[in-house]
Parts: structure tokens; C-alpha cells; sequence
């Protein structure tokens, strides 16, 4: 489970001081699909990459099951909206990243490696360099090379945003099948609202700055989601309204 | 798989031959060539000047220079060509040693940077031949005209291995953090690998610079021969004949050398993904 608890990080600014997220908590069970859907500068990326561990929180706490987070490691896979494959690794060797920093031998980081090549539907490009790939490929073997270290818990900072809506669409049928497939707990944060109620178990609402928790909604709707289904589209409005009003207070952040 | 591969770096020289552009190059390079002989034999002839030889006499020096031991020095061309070949890599290697790691750490570490930056910055600037009389003293025939193509060589390296270092994008850094990768991994497999593409421009702008230093490092003497002496005894003896002959041997080797490490620069950024 992870969970986080009065959050607050601020940065420093030539004048002063500018508060990011404040008084953020929030519990995500294991195996969970959670959205943060806010508006664009608000600090969704700041908070994955605090529980990442890639940016220091300035108070409050944050735990995967009942461990204080303290550094960036391989039980949280980060996915990144600009993919950051190394470039000069292929697809396999990408994959296998994080196995060759554990000290995996080769022969079973073949083995693990392709299994999430699979996973991803790669099959067959293994050897290709990612620039190679087309945009939804090359999150793909983001989303392996973060699986591949079988992690605790899966952040995906606007993964499809970079793709075309075609593209961005099967992508996320994708990530169900995976999701389900591996039962990982995952934060996905996007400024979709279609995106977030298409994908998530809880669309978690931040506000314009500092990032607060505005409003939570469950979203139980049978998967796979039906856009057109009258259920969807009256959520969808509702979050929608709930998000511009946000972006209507920040006018200043659009 | 391997045919995406081969379509990218398998284009043969012939089949390249077959662009229109790369014809139209061909062809004005030829006419370029040419024109410069012909310019070249016209002053030649207009000024009569005795340090000022037609091609036809430069080029029968030439031939004859590696036929036989030259009668002042004693070696052949071919002679020569190994001796400084020989200095050249000898020198160059040395550069490659100590400059990669100072460029990485100078790149990777912002403390060595601040130490090793003034000191690289107080040396840069000095043009490698004022070194070379006093490398002869303190390192004798043998060592001082290598070290002096150490010097020449060893800058353009560093500059470009810790600009390559300070160039990767940081979504790398953070790729690999959240892959579990420490300081000495994230050196390792993000840093080096990143960093290739720009030794090897480091490497190829300072073969340029270490053919320049050739001349410098064999100014007092060179035992055995060499193609830098060579040029400095003719260029202030004649006849200019042999001036001209040694000048363009030089330059063959300078555009061999280049034109190699141009092309392992653009081989490997291709290879790897990175253009
Ligand atoms: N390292 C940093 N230093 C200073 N300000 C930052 C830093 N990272 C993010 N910010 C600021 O924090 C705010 C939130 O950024 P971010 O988390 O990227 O928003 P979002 O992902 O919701 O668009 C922005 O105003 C951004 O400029
Ligand atoms: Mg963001």
C-alpha cells in the first residue's frame, strides 16, 4: 500500500519561496488504478516524482507497505511522458536496464526481459533502437522496462501524452490488459479527464497551486468502459466542471 | 530485423555514387582540384620564383623521395611517414589516456571541475610548439616530440568529453535512478555510452590539431627521420621542390586520418541510435 501523508514540498524562488503541493494525503491499495487529474502546472509531476524518490519532499511522509520512501530504487517504475529510452540500447537491452544494475545474470535477464517484451506485445523488435519505434511502441518499452523490475508500484506521468488521440486510445486498452495481467498498484497522473475516467479505479482531482486533494471519485463502472455509455459521459462532465473550475481560479497557470 | 540495420550503414560507396548530389559533389570537387593545379602551374610559370615550383617538378620530387634515401637526411619518405606515424600515434595515445578520464570526471563531478578547470584554462591557450624546445630537455629526442603532440591533442579531447558529460539530457538521470542505479552505475551505462558520440568528435577536431603539431615536435631534430623535419629543413634549405613534396604528403596523412574519424564518428551515432 502506499501512502502519503500531509505532503508539502516547496521551491525555492528568487523571491521568496513557491508551495508546489500542500497538505496532500492519500491512501492507494495495492493493486489499485489511481488517476491524479489536475490542471497543466499544477504539481502532478512534482508528487510522482517525490514518491519516485527522484525529489525531496519538504515535509509530511510517504510509505510503500509501512517503509518510509527515502531514495529513488526499483520497487517504484517510473513511466515518463517523454519515454527516456536510452537511445543506444535497444529495445531488449532497454528492457533489461534495470536487471543489469541488480546484477542479474545474463542468461535470466533474457529470460525476464522477454517475458515484459511480450507482455508489451514487442515481440519481434527486440532488436530495434527506439528510434526506430513509433511513439506508442517506444512507451511500451517504457512500460516493460519499468515492469521488468517487478515493482511495488507503477508511475506513469502522462505516458500517452506525446501519442495521437488513435494511438493514445489503444494504448490505454493496452494498459488495462497489462494492469490485469500483473495486478500492479498504479499512480497515473494525466490532464485527460476522458483518459482518467476511461482508466481509473479513483480520478483524484488536484487543485491549481499548491496541488490540495479537491475531490475524490470512484469510478466503478464495469472494464472495459464504454464512452458512449450515458454513465460515462455524465461523469466525465461532472469532473470536467470540477476541473475548470480549478483552471478558471488559475488563469495565470494555462 | 538486421535489414533495417542494412538499409541505414550498408549503402555501399558505388551505390551512394548513384545520388545526383553526391555525383554533383564529386564533380565539383574534381574541377576544384584541377583548377587549383592549373592556377598553380600559371603562377608558377608568370613568376618564376624559385620557392615557387610547378606541380610537375613537386610531384617528380615526390616520387623520387620514396624511391630513394634522401641525400641530406637519409631516409626515404617512406622512412619518414613511419617515423612521425609512428610519434603521432605514440603522442595520441597518450592524449587519449589522460584526457578521456579528466573529461569525464571534469563532466560527471562539479567539485574536479572546479579544480581542474583553471589549470586546463591557464594551458589551453599556449600553442603546443612553445613546449616543444623545452620538452626536448626535459625528455630528450625520443619523448619530447611525442609529448608535444600530447599537448596538441589533449584539449580538444577534454573539451569536448566533458561537454559531451554535461550534455546529457537529465530524463536520462532519471531513467535510470528509478532503474536503481547509482552514482557509479549511472557513470557506467548512462554517462559513457552518452558521451561516445562526442570523444569521438573530440578525437576527430584533435587530429587535426596533432598533424599541426607534427611540425612543432620534429622542429629541433628527428631521430629516424620525419615528414614534420623534412618540411622545416627544405622549407628553409630548398630546394622547395621537396618543400612542396613534404607538404603534401602531410596533408594526405592529415585527410586520411580525419576523413577516418569522421567517418567512425558518423558510424557510430548511427549505430547507436543517436542521429
Ligand atoms: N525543480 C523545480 N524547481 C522549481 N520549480 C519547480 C521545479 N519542478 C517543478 N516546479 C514548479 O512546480 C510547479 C508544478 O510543476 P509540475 O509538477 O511539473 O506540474 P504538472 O506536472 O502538474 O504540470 C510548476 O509551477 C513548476 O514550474
Ligand atoms: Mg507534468
Amino acid at each position: 500500500m502506499l501512502d502519503i501523508t500531509n505532503l508539502r514540498k516547496v521551491f525555492p524562488k528568487e523571491a521568496g519561496e513557491m508551495v508546489a503541493i500542500d497538505d496532500f494525503s492519500l491512501a492507494v491499495q495495492n493493486g489499485e488504478f489511481v488517476c491524479l487529474l489536475g490542471p497543466s502546472g499544477c504539481g502532478k509531476t512534482t508528487v510522482l516524482r517525490i514518491i519516485a524518490g527522484l525529489e525531496t519532499l519538504t515535509s509530511g511522509t510517504i510509505q510503500l507497505d509501512g517503509r518510509d520512501v527515502v531514495n529513488s530504487g526499483p520497487d517504484r517504475g517510473m513511466v515518463f511522458q517523454e519515454f527516456a529510452l536510452f537511445p543506444w540500447r535497444t529495445v531488449r537491452k532497454n528492457v533489461e536496464f534495470g536487471l543489469e544494475i541488480k546484477g542479474v545474470s545474463a542468461a535470466e535477464r533474457k529470460t525476464i526481459g522477454q517475458k515484459y517484451i511480450d507482455l508489451v506485445g514487442l515481440n519481434g523488435f527486440e532488436e530495434y533502437l527506439p528510434k526506430k519505434l513509433s511513439g506508442g511502441m517506444k512507451q511500451r518499452v517504457g512500460i516493460a522496462r519499468a515492469l521488468a523490475n517487478n515493482p511495488e508500484i507503477l508511475l506513469m506521468d502522462e505516458p500517452f501524452g506525446a501519442l495521437d488521440a488513435q494511438t493514445r486510445n489503444q494504448m490505454q486498452k493496452e494498459l488495462l490488459r497489462i494492469w490485469s495481467e500483473t495486478k500492479k498498484t498504479v499512480v497515473f497522473v494525466t490532464h485527460s479527464v476522458d483518459e482518467a475516467v476511461y482508466l481509473a479505479d479513483r480520478v483524484v482531482v488536484l487543485t491549481a497551486r499548491p496541488s490540495r486533494i479537491k475531490e475524490i471519485f470512484k469510478i466503478e463502472q464495469p472494464r472495459p468502459r464504454d464512452r458512449a455509455n450515458p454513465e460515462f459521459i455524465a461523469l466525465r462532465k461532472q469532473i470536467l466542471a470540477e476541473l475548470e473550475e480549478e483552471s478558471a481560479q488559475a488563469p495565470k497557470l494555462v | 530485423m538486421s535489414d533495417g540495420k542494412k538499409q541505414e550503414n550498408g549503402k555501399s560507396f558505388f551505390e551512394r555514387l548513384q545520388d545526383p548530389s553526391m555525383l554533383r559533389t564529386l564533380f565539383l570537387t574534381i574541377i576544384s582540384l584541377v583548377a587549383f593545379l592549373i592556377i598553380w602551374q600559371l603562377a608558377s610559370d608568370w613568376l618564376n620564383l624559385a620557392y615557387l615550383p610547378p606541380p610537375g617538378r613537386v610531384w617528380d620530387a615526390l616520387v623520387l623521395s620514396f624511391q630513394v634515401p634522401d641525400p641530406t637526411l637519409g631516409t626515404t619518405m617512406g622512412q619518414n611517414i613511419v617515423a612521425s606515424l609512428r610519434r603521432f600515434l605514440v603522442g595520441f595515445a597518450l592524449a587519449l589516456i589522460v584526457a578521456i578520464p579528466v573529461g569525464l570526471v571534469m563532466g560527471f563531478s562539479r567539485t574536479l571541475n572546479d579544480l581542474l578547470r583553471p589549470i586546463v584554462e591557464i594551458f589551453r591557450p599556449i600553442p603546443p610548439i612553445a613546449w616543444v624546445p623545452i620538452l626536448f630537455v626535459a625528455f630528450s629526442y625520443i619523448w619530447g616530440p611525442v609529448l608535444a603532440i600530447t599537448i596538441g591533442a589533449f584539449f580538444p579531447i577534454v573539451t569536448s568529453v566533458s561537454f559531451g558529460v554535461r550534455s546529457v539530457e537529465p530524463i536520462y538521470y532519471d531513467a535510470a535512478r528509478t532503474q536503481g542505479a547509482g552514482r557509479m552505475a549511472i557513470f557506467e551505462k548512462v554517462v559513457i555510452p552518452f558521451t561516445l558520440p562526442y570523444m569521438m568528435t573530440g578525437i576527430r577536431i584533435a587530429l587535426g590539431v596533432a598533424w599541426m603539431c607534427i611540425i612543432a615536435a620534429e622542429m629541433i631534430m628527428a631521430v629516424g627521420g620525419g615528414i614534420g623535419y623534412y618540411i622545416w629543413y627544405y622549407g628553409f634549405n630548398g630546394p622547395y621542390d621537396n618543400f612542396f613534396a613534404g607538404v603534401i604528403v602531410l596533408a594526405v596523412l592529415g585527410i586520411i586520418t580525419v576523413g577516418l574519424a569522421e567517418y567512425a564518428e558518423n558510424y557510430i551515432l548511427k549505430s547507436r541510435g543517436m542521429k
